[in-house]
């Protein structure tokens, strides 16, 4: 058996609606290519084991940790980082961060780009969530300052915009 | 997805194998230095606290289309391919309908984002993943790629003899089986899951229990058997207590003997946060209070 015919290739990625090749380590954690190969430190360096939320982007729609998601898993696969939740060109913020800033659904910050990510993952499969769905979804998302109220309201606050009421 | 000793490696090379066969090659190949990898999100913590050394090789199963997917098979059995992520067991609905006991301890593992990347196989491969004791409880099969071809193991016996087996680290999961319900006439299926940690949401567990019992409308339970584990303590059966319960009619005064008897035959790991003692307890305490709940269901129905 040839080994060599395994070895992975570079890593073909979908960032933010761009298309990119990058030559990284197939066991590199997603959360460092993404801040360090390229810039994007929307995602934030954090616990690094998946308990708080921080670093969590879409990674072909769904939530992901990028400190747990490795290279390969990734190949192929189209990621979205908070600086790409906002329709490119149209120059305004996305229901769900514009909820995060009326409602007051942060306050050091440092969490919200893992909540927007999370909460536009939910809205997406669940457009009118209960109290138990949103609690789910935000179970893996960690916020030290809020208390979690105001980023509850920003996600009901969501809700009623994006379902037009 | 097999547990795996590891030598320490900065940069893992990895490898995409089509077929389970060929990975189970690469892992007789290299040994202790490759490690099969499933979702990665257990092995990825390991790595980042010291836990675990990173291998040489890392053998990506999720290219393998034999070991995804959930299938309802024509015998009535369900069969889980390992590489099936926690998300895709949860949200399944046959399996919700056909085995609420696993689709309810998946929902109680890490939060969505991680159930997204981890995968079944990963959960029982730990050997200490809260989906065990619901699968226990199921009476689960684990199917194996082995020197011998593929072989069936009972989950119980898996977990009780794993740790002193050195030549099943090569061993590939290829497959949980979770086999048919039976129900017995004159009987009402109960069914519990619960996991206690130290917060509500997203947390390490401190005790797991499950049960799936059929008690019979005299009181009697015509089958059950108990699960529990938590934390790092290997989630087993409770056979005595189980049998236990097969013998009395499920009242008070015997429920008082069960719990006596969980006392005895659980016995957890303690660590810094919880001690065996307080673990043991809540899961006596768990178990008996679904037991006494089933009772008196029974006694206000009749």
């Amino acid at each position: 058996m040839s080994l060599d015919q395994y070895a992975a290739p570079a890593v073909h990625l979908m960032v933010n609606g761009q298309d990119m090749t990058i030559d990284v380590a197939p066991s590199k954690r997603l959360l460092a290519i993404l801040r360090e190969e390229l810039g994007l430190t929307g995602p934030k360096r954090s616990c690094e084991i998946g308990r708080c939320g921080a670093c969590i982007v879409l990674v072909d729609g769904a939530p992901i940790n990028a400190c747990l998601a490795m290279a390969y898993q990734c190949a192929g696969k189209h990621i979205t980082t908070v600086e790409g939740v906002a329709q490119e060109g149209e120059g305004e913020l996305d229901p769900v961060q514009r909820a995060f800033l009326e409602e007051g659904g942060f306050q050091c910050g440092y969490c919200t780009p893992g909540m927007v990510i999370t909460v536009k993952a939910l809205l997406s499969h669940t457009p009118d969530p209960n109290e138990d769905e949103i609690e789910e979804a935000l179970s893996g998302n960690i916020c030290r300052c809020t208390g979690y109220g105001g980023i509850k309201r920003a996600i009901k606050q969501a809700v009623k915009w994006r379902n037009g009421y | 997805m097999g547990a795996n000793r590891q030598s320490l490696h900065a940069e893992p090379l990895v490898r995409h194998p089509q077929h389970a066969e060929e990975a189970w090659q690469m892992k007789r190949l290299w040994g202790a230095t490759a490690s099969y990898t499933a979702g990665g999100t257990l092995l990825r913590t390991q790595w980042e606290s010291g836990l675990a050394p990173v291998p040489a090789y890392l053998i990506d199963l999720s290219g393998i289309a034999e070991l995804h997917g959930i299938h309802d098979e024509a015998d009535g059995n369900w069969r889980i391919g390992p590489m099936t992520t926690l998300t895709s067991c949860r949200s399944h609905l046959g399996l919700q309908t056909a085995h609420p006991l696993l689709t309810e301890a998946v929902r109680n593992i890490a939060a969505p984002s991680v159930r997204n990347l981890a995968t079944l196989g990963g959960n029982i491969v730990s050997a200490v993943g809260d989906a065990l004791p619901a699968l226990l409880a199921c009476n689960s099969v684990l199917q194996w790629r082995t020197e011998q071809g593929i072989t069936d193991q009972a989950l119980t016996e898996w977990l009780e003899a794993e740790q002193l087996q050195s030549a099943w680290k090569e061993r590939l999961l290829v497959g949980i089986q979770l086999p048919r319900q039976t129900s017995i006439s004159q009987t009402k299926r109960i069914l519990a899951y619960h996991k206690v940690g130290r917060r509500e949401a997203f947390t390490p567990s401190v005790v797991t229990v499950a049960i799936n019992g059929q008690l019979g409308d005299d009181g009697i339970w015509r089958d059950i058997r108990i699960a529990a584990g938590g934390g790092q303590t290997r989630p087993r059966r409770l056979e005595h207590t189980e049998a236990l319960l097969m013998e009395n009619p499920s009242n008070s005064p015997s429920l008082a003997v069960v719990y006596q008897s969980l006392l005895a035959e659980f016995k957890p790991k303690g660590d810094s946060f919880a001690s065996a003692d307080y673990r043991r307890r809540t899961a006596a305490n768990l178990i008996v209070s679904e037991l006494w709940k089933a009772a008196k269901r029974l006694t206000e129905e009749r």
